[in-house]
């Protein structure tokens, strides 16, 4: 009879037979359900060797590397620090008056404004220099990357591969052979931020360029244009649109990466004065440090989106002699001027926030409480844990008994048959696989299970080669002797995935539909992806405490961010004509945006997806300074220990499980899309 | 208060007189000293302190913002040529792996005297009556649990990386609490601080010189006391089958600086090796940056000029 079913149908029996039989050989066989140590590798002792010996051979280059940096940096840094502030004021504004006229130029002066009332202008300069240096690196770096992919179509699948781990490996993960191959200082914290931030341009330049309409291209083409010439002068300016995405997405990340400048040290930047602030959960003033952050993403992504607009530039003369009156008051009257440093404007406010932040963690305590354990024991524990273990009398109010096991696998069991009765095969796998997983729970898993179920689901969505590639990546995890961490890492990342999906996904599909809306979300977005998440760990903590809440909050709180921007830009970037031929065609709203603004937004939406996991998995390692026990913890301990292979392995070991979470939807979402015929 | 300030004096004059004198060269007095400046308050006050004392002695110094878990590599390298205030309970094993193979240098003890224990908020003693007794704890378990932690009780343990020093005394003592890494420094202050403003339970492992410590009116739960006995042989302690089962030994706080500096400036090498900060003299300081918002280069600018007696000596010794 297994002969007759199709593969797809086969592979889902066969996984939830192998379940089956895992669930019952568990209580016999004890390495079911746990990796025996014996069985594990001294792998993360041979990959601290074998990186401590290459370390050797190619630090000499590294060290040229960082000394080649070291001048842009330090001129960068001579420059915006020699500078007097209202010179360095006047030329922001004049330069936003030109490029984008009032409306800029007065956003320009309050953000600078802002930085230089609260004290932080030296340190803010400091951490300019090092943006300054490392944006158009990335950027530049992110625009080969994305180029040579899409004029080498076999160079994609690689590429996309690297882009990932560039993304996702936590910097904490190499931070030490990062500092042993680039020495100390700020050249490090740049290299790790242009590293971290060049893959969103990439991504974004293939995308775009992909997506050039064909007839553009033919006309090009036609017009007797050599390759080059095509590229330059057609098709990248015809993809601007989804390249400045990247370029926004590039700055937001390269900005959010100055905090790993300040770990590291060297130099006395804004990131510093985070940590510091954080360090004693001083969550006004790291609010305020970290404000500023947000204020140079935004001004210079404003401007930069402004500089790739086409209009040219207006009001020249205004800006000239704005430019001008900086320089003068800086040259004729700076001596009189306070000094940047000693403004401090808003300590009472940064005192009222904190007291604030007290008051109301007083005043809400229960409340907060029970919020945070209503989602521990009906969401997170029995996904962590199993309904087995975490429905107890003190949770629940009752025990789990091996009875309610059986009762709730045989109401899943029924109702699988009636969906199979109405011909919804894969919603009755799902529901018996489900049912599984939700009174075993993703931690005490049997590995087998694992194993056989991602290799089945690879095999279905993407044939043998996906198969073989999903256990490519967690048989490494397994013989590393990291299952158990990266279980929790699984759960713990999945469980914010899943929530940011919806959660973004609505935001970002009401945002496309309400322009208003999106101003007000728009700089949530921002604020959200630029500022240092050190800053939120504090309120969330004072709220929710050490646990595990309060690192799924934190994770979410970054990671819902690419979901919402991707889910707006593909929806309302369809071209002009599909709409017009729809409307024209008769179509009503609901139906324009059902038949073409949907289906036509689904690969962005898609990259939004992808990247809500990198980014998820990315946050791990923040999130561990809340306390989590996962991958990102091995990472400190890592760090703590000087062991290069141990933080080396669990940084792989993440980015094996977030690569393989993202391959198995994209293979799922592109069998979908051909199911659609998109 | 005049009392015990005379007793500082004395005490440090005795320190002073006990270690070695003599006048040493000054070496490159014309490149600066890379001074590190690591994530805490009483080591900035240290490092100033120090600064101000090369200065005096004519040297040139360079304050450099550094990652404490970090910039060891960096300073057996030479790119940072001292650290003033390293703390042997959360040192990286990276300082241990360099010290062993002759990259860094360890110059003696600073005289900070650290203490590091089980703490609680004063208002936890009425929620726990027998408190500070460690007993206590084990009557009231259930009331520090957690959904995380049912049916124990809950203790914040230091940061993963820091090791795990409650985990390893509750179940040496069978308090009956299971540890919750805090993550990192600033998730323990947070702790404490929701726990003093909502009233909550609350016992966390953390140590002393720390500002919080007068600043939420945490108090040390008395554990058995520690020995040395206590944690090589099982019999001591009340757990006859375990090491380990009472209070933390005092952690050492010592400099620490590039082996370099020893011929490069050799004066600069004897004044580090000489300095000396107690917890009397570091706590106050702390207190004025941390809780009364001054800068801490006034604060020890300060310091420096009204107690010249404590610190002239040392530079002294070393130049003249």
């Amino acid at each position: 009879m297994l002969r007759t079913l199709p593969p797809a149908r086969l592979a889902a029996v066969l996984t939830l037979a192998c379940g089956a039989i895992c669930l019952m050989l568990a209580p016999v066989a004890p390495w079911v359900t746990k990796w025996p140590a014996g069985w594990t590798l001294p792998a993360t002792e041979w990959i601290g060797a074998i990186v401590t010996a290459g370390l050797e051979a190619v630090k000499p280059a590294a060290r040229l590397m960082a000394d080649l940096l070291d001048y842009p940096m330090g001129w960068a840094t001579w420059a915006l620090t020699a500078l007097p502030y209202p010179a360095t004021i006047a030329a922001t504004v004049a330069l936003g008056l030109y490029l984008g006229g009032w409306r800029m130029a007065s956003g320009g002066l309050a953000g600078l404004g802002f930085v230089l009332a609260s004290g932080y202008w030296q340190p803010g300069m400091n951490t300019l220099a090092l943006v300054v240096v490392s944006v158009p690196l990335a950027l530049f770096a992110g625009a080969a990357i994305g180029i040579a992919a899409y004029e080498r179509p076999r160079l994609r699948r690689p590429v996309q591969t690297c882009l990932d781990v560039m993304q996702t490996v936590p910097t904490f993960a190499y931070l030490t052979p990062l500092l042993v191959l680039f020495g100390f200082g700020p050249v490090v914290g740049l290299i790790a931020s242009a590293i971290y931030a060049a893959p969103p341009m990439a991504r974004n330049v293939l995308l775009g360029l992909e997506r050039v309409e064909p007839d553009i291209r033919e006309a090009a083409v036609m017009a007797g244009t050599t390759r080059r010439q095509q590229l330059f002068l057609i098709e990248l300016p015809a993809a601007k649109r989804q390249i400045m995405v990247g370029v926004n997405q590039t700055i937001m990340a390269a900005l959010s990466m100055v905090i790993i400048a300040a770990v590291i040290g060297g130099f006395d930047d804004i990131g510093w004065a985070v940590l510091l602030t954080m360090r004693k959960a001083d969550f006004g003033n790291s609010l305020i440090s970290g404000m500023v952050i947000v204020i140079f993403a935004v001004v210079i992504d404003r401007l930069s989106a402004a500089l790739a607009d086409d209009r040219p530039g207006t009001r020249l003369y205004g800006a000239f002699i704005i430019l001008l009156a900086g320089f003068a008051l800086s040259f004729l009257v700076g001596g009189l001027l306070p000094p940047a440093g000693d403004l401090a404007l808003f300590n009472g406010l940064a005192a009222a926030t904190d007291a604030r932040l007290g008051a109301f963690t007083a005043a809400y305590g229960p409340a907060l409480d029970a919020l945070r354990n209503g989602a521990m024991f009906y969401g997170l524990l029995p996904l962590r844990i199993g309904l087995d273990q975490a429905v107890l009398p003190m949770t629940w109010g009752v025990q789990w008994t091996p009875l309610a096991s059986a009762a709730l696998f045989a109401a899943a069991g029924l109702a699988a048959a009636g969906l199979l009765w109405r011909g919804r095969f894969g919603w009755a796998v799902a529901l018996l696989l489900a049912t599984g997983i939700v009174e075993t729970g993703i931690v005490d898993l049997p590995w087998p299970f694992v194993l056989f179920a991602a290799g089945a689901m690879g095999w279905v969505g993407g044939g043998p080669r996906l198969a073989g590639f999903a256990l490519a990546m967690l048989m490494p995890i397994l013989l590393m002797g990291l299952w158990a961490p990266a279980m929790l890492s699984l759960y713990l990342s999945g469980a914010a995935v899943i929530a940011c999906a919806l959660v973004g996904g609505a935001l970002g599909l009401a945002s496309a539909a309400s322009p208003a809306l999106w101003r007000v979300v728009l700089p949530v977005c921002d604020f959200l992806q630029t500022i240092p998440m050190f800053v939120f760990l504090i309120p969330v903590l004072m709220f929710f405490q050490i646990g595990e809440f309060s690192a799924f909050l934190a994770i979410c709180a970054y990671a819902v961010v690419p979901m919402i921007r991707y889910t707006r830009h593909g929806l309302v970037s369809t071209p002009d004509e599909m709409i017009e031929a729809a409307v024209a065609s008769g179509a009503t709203g609901w139906q324009t945006f059902r038949e073409v603004r949907a289906p036509y937004a689904v690969p962005q939406i898609l990259l939004g997806l992808n990247q809500t996991i990198l980014y998820a998995f990315s946050m791990l390692v923040i999130a561990a300074l809340i306390g989590t026990t996962d991958l990102g913890q091995q990472i400190y301990l890592a760090l703590g220990q000087g062991d290069v292979g141990l933080g080396l392995a669990a940084g792989a070991a993440m980015v094996m499980l977030a690569l393989l979470a993202d391959r198995l939807l994209q293979a799922f979402a592109a069998a979908q899309k051909a199911a659609l015929g998109l | 208060m005049t009392g015990l300030h005379s007793r500082f004096l004395a005490t440090t004059a005795l320190c002073l007189m006990a270690s070695s004198v003599s006048a040493a060269d000054l070496g490159a007095v014309d490149e600066p000293i890379k001074l590190a400046i690591n994530e805490w308050t009483g080591q900035h006050i240290s490092t100033h302190i120090a600064g101000r004392m090369l200065e005096a002695a004519g040297y040139k110094v360079e304050y450099v913002t550094a990652g404490y878990q970090n910039m060891w590599e960096a300073m057996a390298e030479g790119e940072l040529h001292a650290a003033v205030e390293v703390w042997a309970s959360n040192v990286p094993d990276t300082w241990h792996q360099l010290h062993d193979a002759g990259k860094l240098e360890d110059v003696g003890a600073l005289g900070l005297e650290a203490r590091e224990g089980f703490v609680y908020p004063a208002h936890v003693a009425e929620l726990c009556p027998g408190l500070p007794a460690y007993e206590a704890l084990k009557d009231c378990a259930a009331l520090f649990a957690t959904p995380e932690t049912l049916p124990e009780g809950r203790l914040v343990d230091y940061p993963g990386e820091w090791g795990t020093p409650g985990a390893d005394r509750s179940a040496a003592l069978g308090l009956g609490f299971k540890a919750i890494p805090a993550g990192s420094e600033g998730a323990l202050i947070a702790e404490i601080r929701a726990s003093v403003e909502r009233k909550t339970p609350l016992v966390a492992v953390f140590w002393q010189p720390h500002w919080a410590m007068s600043a939420f009116d945490l108090h040390f739960v008395a554990l058995p006391e520690g020995t040395d006995a206590c944690y090589a042989d099982p019999a001591a302690g009340p757990n006859p089958d375990v090491t380990g089962d009472c209070d933390f030994l005092p952690t050492r706080v010592f400099k620490a600086t590039w082996p370099g500096v020893k011929d490069k400036w050799p004066a600069a090498h004897e004044i580090l090796s000489n300095l000396t900060l107690s917890t009397e003299m570091q706590q106050p300081m702390m207190g004025a940056v941390d809780v009364d918002g001054k800068d801490v280069g006034a604060v020890t600018d300060a310091w420096l000029a009204a107690n010249e007696a404590i610190w002239r000596p040392v530079v002294e010794a070393a130049t003249k």
